[in-house]
């Protein structure tokens, strides 16, 4: 099982960084890396079972359930149900904490998932270092730096 | 039920951070609010159920037990056995995490606990202020120095 964890601070209050990641339907409109999304057979998307339907900017199309979702403890959890990336078994977790010592954010974000031991380096350098980077260097970006 | 969580961020790397927070008979090492602590029956510090008992710098004698320790998640937590003030029932947790994008660490701190009736904004600002604040400013100031040593062993 391959493992990966990246985490970032980000210059605003857990509750409004919250409300703009909460929306599972709204990765195009926070996350650089993709290009359209919609939630399918028209469910609403904090529906803790509904699916997104997105494509990325370079064309790969994504299917992911949602899992879990908290108002209370500000995660979402998801997997993969098909894609282009060969992985199985991905479950994800994007989660945010309060910093106390001032308005900002610690978020964290996790993936586990099985795949052939030859594509484990690249696969966890192309979602740590590219999926889940890239949202928190936009993040930081929206919320200031 | 009185709750308490304090968090913030160390410009240093979590495991320097851990290597600090990990023992628990450290604290009168770098915490400005504790005097002396030894670790009852000269057991080792890192062993699970061992019972630290110290003295603030105001004279006050306290005993807490280890409860969790997690190399693993870098987290501990402890409950109070006697104390001086009214705090009843209070269980405390401390975790670290490395921030991956720019090798520092978010530490949280947080508890519960009882108090008696009309002594909840006392104990809220002492355990909070003067045990929490002061901890963080305490391991930053000792962490983020211009001298890089780490003190005592």
């Amino acid at each position: 099982m391959a493992r990966v964890y990246v985490s970032s601070v980000i210059n605003g209050r857990s509750d409004r960084v919250w409300a703009r990641v909460r929306d599972f339907n709204g990765l195009p409109t926070w996350h650089p890396g993709i290009a359209e999304s919609r939630i399918e057979s028209g469910e609403p998307s904090d529906k803790i079972g509904c699916v997104r339907d997105f494509r990325l900017r370079n064309g790969d199309r994504i299917r992911e359930k949602l899992l879990g979702l908290s108002d209370f403890e500000l995660f979402c959890t998801y997997s993969i149900l098909e894609s282009p990336m060969g992985v199985e078994n991905y479950v994800a977790t994007l989660r945010l904490t309060p910093i106390t010592d001032g308005e900002r954010t610690f978020a964290e974000w996790t993936a586990e998932f099985d795949c052939p031991p030859e594509r484990e380096a690249e696969l966890v350098s192309s979602i740590g270092g590219g999926v889940f980077q890239g949202g928190f260097d936009a993040l930081k970006r929206q919320f200031g730096g | 039920m009185i709750r308490i969580v304090r968090s913030t961020i160390i410009d240093a790397p979590t495991d320097r951070v851990w290597a600090l927070l990990r023992d628990f008979n450290g604290h009168d090492r770098w915490h400005p609010a504790v005097a002396k602590s030894e670790i009852e029956r000269g057991q080792s510090s890192d062993k699970l159920g061992c019972v630290r008992h110290f003295y603030l710098r105001d004279g006050s004698e306290l005993r807490e037990r280890l409860l969790t320790l997690s190399d693993l998640e870098q987290s501990f937590s402890y409950c109070l056995l006697d104390t001086p003030v009214p705090l009843f029932n209070y269980v405390a947790h401390v975790r670290l995490a490395p921030v991956t994008d720019g090798n520092r660490t978010f530490w949280e701190w947080r508890c519960s606990f009882a108090t008696r009736a009309g002594a909840e904004a006392e104990m809220t600002r002492m355990v909070g202020e003067d045990i929490y604040d002061a901890g963080f400013a305490a391991i930053r100031s000792r962490l983020t120095a211009s001298s890089p040593t780490e003190g005592r062993a």
